[in-house]
């Protein structure tokens, strides 16, 4: 790899600062179980290193006036043990649990899963395609199969996060900090489709750091869960996955988040399956209609045209699994 | 079957805690004072000429010490190429990942910033990727002569076997079953990458290579480097693994040792994991057809196979698929046909030809067994090869006993559905099961053994342990014709310098032959004690043997094997995972029950990966390989392993140290058609190509 510095910054103020004054030629590292690999193949070359594991205090789950508020920092593998997230927000418990393996869990962030690069292998290998400053995707013709089915165009990535589905399941929000101050933005406006800009896949500025996650305080009821379907029983990205959190009323479900990860170069929110859902008993009737009308306006490429029968059968399944 | 005192006990690994604690060194593991750290430059394109190459800035970097191009260094790779003459760097490259530069520097990252100062002109070749596309009229010429490559006997015409006559066998069929199956280019992904380090001194050249034969590593490198044999020596002490990418001597020995000479410093080669799977070898793919005869009563009358194999750039490897002789057929005709294309070479993987055509003929066999509503396993029973190639009676053969006790042990009748895909679902069961068999021919080792005035054996033996555990083997070997404990006995291994020739850990040779010398070597040592009595004080009794028997006439001596699994397939989703595997195995006497029962189920295992996951796949456009290394190649990991029960069909073999045959490779052979079968038994539809990825099987049930 080539060799860079590395900073550790006492506050995020110093980190963005640092980010700021570098440009391009600064990356932020969280656990680094990604950023690294990027940096050791040459996919990113950058000058600095700005690692913000130095800053204390990020790393906690803590009650806020009825929020629950998650620093970035949090390591997937806390973040999934945490009781008070496996209480009120196991789908998000869940699915930290199921990125990558124990290493990477133990090593990766929240923040940092959240806003990992995609794991199309034209990217990772270096095409010069959009992800990598180019002006083509290169999936559209060429191998597919793990490629969007929803929202793709020009790009055609699927977003690698487990944990993104579940935020914005849970409809979080994401609290930015940058050098000239802060704001805080639901998890569903923190993604951005390839429409927007095909190099990026969230509203990130360069010298931004994705600083704490807040979910709102648990409804009654509530209940959640993660699938993911992967090709092996670890160490996969999802091929299909489904975020669902349920607010059950007895057997009744009063509201309903339903989101896919894997199939579109974002977080794919169902609100028509949601609706669909609203008030009613979750029968094997009901599931699969949700099923059916999951895949709507999907738009499958040459070879991954499977994941539409297993996106059906994944939010069917799930959706009994949870409510049934 | 005589039970044994040392033999046939389980026994852990010799250097079992080395290994486990770190004190084993590795060849990675090595950091000689002065040493020098080499990267190598890699053709970008699949197939290319280069017009210019200038390593001027490259060589000003400082840090950088030696620098080798197809301009300065034309040594052959003997062993990279079976046909054609493959240098270190070639020249044009014909495959993305064929080495182009290698660099020494004082630093591996400063011999990675050189490798991105070389500068290259290419003159862009059309490129090939696929294997029908390569024998097209008009189609770009990889090598000299053409994509289809030489037969055995160096002939441009395609590698067969005859007997009877197939036209006759099928007219005497009542039914004729005709089929295609498609298998995938894989790597052997074991963990240790290719590593040597090469250090010099005067005319001496020392290698520390991570290779599974030193004898022949160091006749391969005197050969290449056109240097006497006498002033090589190669070390490997411990190394991580093969399976069967570290055969004869690597690219990597020669090109550090010529960067080591040029430098004037020792020099460590290390590939990264990519180039482990781009640049080494990996399993060559198959395109397979089959015409079947068959008897309404199951019996069989003629097999017809014509097949094409995936060789990638170069020939390294035989590119034979071998299924068919596991039936007993009067009418046979198989035709196979090595092709090259602008991809990663394909050379031995375990077992190399064996799996992807067992995978073939197994399924189309499952197949026509459905179709006449018998049990498959009955099917096999009626079926199965009685004497190889129907004429020649085999040493010992305990195939029955595998398919009986291996299905008793798996509960067949119980798992196996008469109606393949029934069942309520989503998630459905299904049973399957394959058989295959593997050469376990005798053939030249050597070993020496001495006894010292302190009552001390010690076995000198030129294994390296590819994770055979072949150091134990032979000290067990040793042990029992000794008749004393294994303690008593010390194994030296790893070393030319101090190690007879050994056969090398490929072929699944070195328990059978080398473990005959050992026995050899022992019993010349106790005629010694009992002419001259035991040594005393400094004195040493030495014998040494090399047994070179001429091969076996009138008998074939081969190993059986049949594996049972049973998966669930979820339907609607396609996942699929394999919930039970057995693994019943006639490999004669099993020496060391512990180690090979490891042996088994690492090969099954492995066979799994093949079956659902692994494949090397390459962007068609532009000849760029897209999921190399263990995260792409989807390589099974703990939470996809089943339990694998072993099951031991210990025939009485007249033959091998006890009577022990080949292991190693038959433990990978009908895996594969075991899992492909039990998905057809489970969902009721067949995939036709390896690996039996979600896609394939979603599709089929579309």
């Amino acid at each position: 790899m080539r060799s860079f510095a590395n900073v550790n910054p006492k506050d995020l103020k110093e980190a963005t600062s640092v980010l700021r004054q570098k440009g391009q030629a600064a990356t932020i590292v969280g656990g680094g179980s990604d950023a690294l690999g990027m940096v050791k193949e040459r996919l990113i070359s950058p000058d600095v290193l700005v690692s913000l594991k130095s800053i204390r205090g990020l790393d906690k789950v803590t009650e806020k006036g009825g929020e629950v508020v998650i620093g970035g920092l949090i390591t997937l593998d806390a973040l999934s043990r945490d009781p008070l997230i496996r209480k009120n927000y196991n789908v998000l418990a869940e699915a930290a649990g199921k990125v990558g393996t124990p290493q990477i869990r133990n090593a990766g962030t929240l923040a940092g899963n959240v806003c990992q690069r995609p794991w199309c292998w034209y990217y990772r290998n270096g095409f010069p395609c959009f992800k990598n400053g180019g002006n083509t995707c290169f999936s559209i013709t060429g191998e597919n199969e793990f490629h969007a089915i929803f929202g793709g165009g020009p790009s055609f990535i699927v977003h690698p996060s487990d944990t993104a589905p579940a935020l914005v399941a849970l409809d979080a929000k994401v609290r930015i900090v940058g050098p000239s101050g802060e704001r805080t933005i639901t998890a569903a406006d923190f993604f951005k489709l390839p429409a927007d800009n095909p190099a990026r896949e969230n509203v990130l500025a360069n010298d931004e750091v994705l600083a704490e996650i807040h979910l709102p305080a648990a409804k009654s009821g509530a209940r959640g869960t993660y699938h993911k379907e992967m090709d092996r029983e670890a160490w996969t990205h999802a091929v299909v996955s489904v975020a669902v959190v349920m607010e059950m009323d007895g057997q009744v479900c009063r509201a309903a988040r339903v989101v896919l990860g894997g199939v579109a170069p974002i977080p794919w929110r169902l609100p028509k399956v949601e609706a669909m859902l609203a008030g009613k008993r979750i029968t094997p009737e009901l599931a699969a209609q949700a099923g059916a009308a999951a895949v709507e306006g999907a738009r499958p490429l040459a070879k991954n045209q499977y994941k539409v029968p297993l996106t059906q059968a994944v939010v069917k399944q799930t959706l009994m699994a949870l409510g049934g | 079957m005589t039970p044994l005192k040392t033999v046939g006990h389980a026994t852990h690994r010799i250097d079992a805690l080395q290994r486990v604690t770190g004190a084993a060194k590795y060849t990675s593991d090595l950091h000689l004072p002065g040493m020098l750290y080499a990267r190598v430059l890699r053709s970008p394109h699949p197939h290319a000429r280069i017009r210019k190459i200038d390593v001027s800035k490259a060589m000003a970097l400082p840090g950088v010490k030696a620098i080798l191009t197809h301009e300065n260094c034309d040594t052959a790779w003997s062993s990279g190429d079976q046909l054609n003459q493959r240098k270190l760097f070639n020249n044009p490259v014909r495959f993305a990942g064929d080495p182009v530069a290698a660099i020494a520097a004082i630093d591996r990252h400063v011999a990675e910033d050189a490798t991105h100062l070389i500068e290259v002109d290419y003159e862009i070749l059309p490129f090939l990727t696929d294997l029908e596309d390569a024998l097209k009229p008009g189609a770009v010429a990889i090598h000299e002569g053409g994509n289809l490559s030489l037969n055995n006997q160096r002939q441009p015409v395609p590698q067969t076997y005859k007997r009877g006559n197939v036209a006759d066998g099928l007219k005497a069929a009542d039914r004729v079953f005709e089929d295609n199956f498609t298998s995938a280019h894989h790597n052997n992904a074991q963990l240790e990458m290719r590593v040597s380090v090469a250090e010099w001194s005067g005319d001496k050249l020392t290698v520390h290579a991570a290779t599974q034969g030193i004898a022949n590593c160091r006749t391969d490198i005197a050969k290449d480097l056109k240097i006497s044999a006498d002033n090589v020596r190669v070390i490997s002490e411990y190394m991580g693994g093969g399976f069967g990418n570290k055969n004869q001597c690597q690219d990597s020995d020669l090109m550090a040792a010529l960067l080591a000479k040029q430098a004037g410093a020792p020099v460590k080669l290390e590939f990264t994991r990519k180039e482990d799977f781009v640049a080494v070898h990996g399993r060559w793919s198959s395109r397979q057809s089959y015409k079947v005869g068959v008897k309404n009563d199951g019996t069989l009358t003629a097999i017809q196979f014509t097949a094409l194999s995936g060789a990638g750039a170069y020939r390294k490897g035989s590119c034979d698929l071998s299924g068919t002789e596991i039936y007993q057929v009067p009418h046979l005709e198989t035709s196979v046909s090595p092709v090259y294309t602008n991809t990663a070479v394909a050379a031995n993987y375990r077992a190399p030809a064996y799996p992807q055509a067992v995978f073939g003929i197994e399924s189309l066999m499952d197949d026509v067994a459905y179709a006449l509503k018998m049990d498959p396993m009955e099917f096999r029973l009626k079926n199965m090869t009685r004497k190889f190639r129907d004429q020649t009676p085999y040493t010992s053969i305990g195939l029955e006993d595998c398919i009986r006790k291996g299905a008793e042990k798996f509960g067949w009748k119980q798992r196996w559905k008469p109606v393949a895909g029934s069942g309520e679902g989503p998630v459905k069961r299904g049973a399957g099961m394959a058989m295959g068999m593997f050469g376990s021919g005798l053939g030249r080792s050597s070993a020496v053994v001495r006894l010292d005035g302190q009552g001390q054996y010690h076995l000198h033996v030129g294994v390296t342990d590819v994770g055979t555990a072949a150091k134990t083997t032979m000290g067990l070997i040793a042990a029992e014709e000794l008749g004393v404990p294994l303690e008593k006995v010390t194994v030296v291994w790893g070393d030319t310098d101090t190690c007879p020739y050994s056969v090398g850990e490929s072929g699944s040779r070195t328990t059978v032959q080398t473990g005959m010398a050992v026995i050899e070597a022992v019993r010349d040592l106790k005629k010694q004690i009992a002419e001259k009595g035991a040594p005393k004080g400094n004195d040493v009794l030495t014998a040494m043997a090399t047994t070179n028997p001429p091969p076996l006439q009138g008998v074939s001596r081969n190993s059986f094997a049949a594996h049972f699994a049973e998966v669930e397939v979820n339907v609607e989703t396609g996942h699929a995972i394999v919930t039970r595997f057995v693994s019943a195995h006639d490999s004669g006497r099993v020496v060391n029950p512990l180690t090979a029962q490891s042996q088994v189920q690492g090969g099954a295992i492995q066979g799994i990966g093949m079956a659902l996951h692994e494949e090397l796949l390459y962007d068609k456009r532009s000849g760029q390989p897209l999921n190399a290394g263990y995260y792409g190649a989807r390589i099974m990991t703990h939470l996809d392993a089943p339990l694998v029960d072993v099951v031991w069909v210990e025939t009485d073999e007249p033959y091998g140290p006890f009577g022990a045959k080949t292991l190693g490779e038959p433990t990978i052979i009908p895996t594969v058609a075991a899992v492909a079968n039990a998905i057809h038994n489970a969902i009721g539809r067949r995939v036709k190509s390896l690996p039996i990825t979600r896609d394939k099987i979603l599709g089929v049930l579309a």
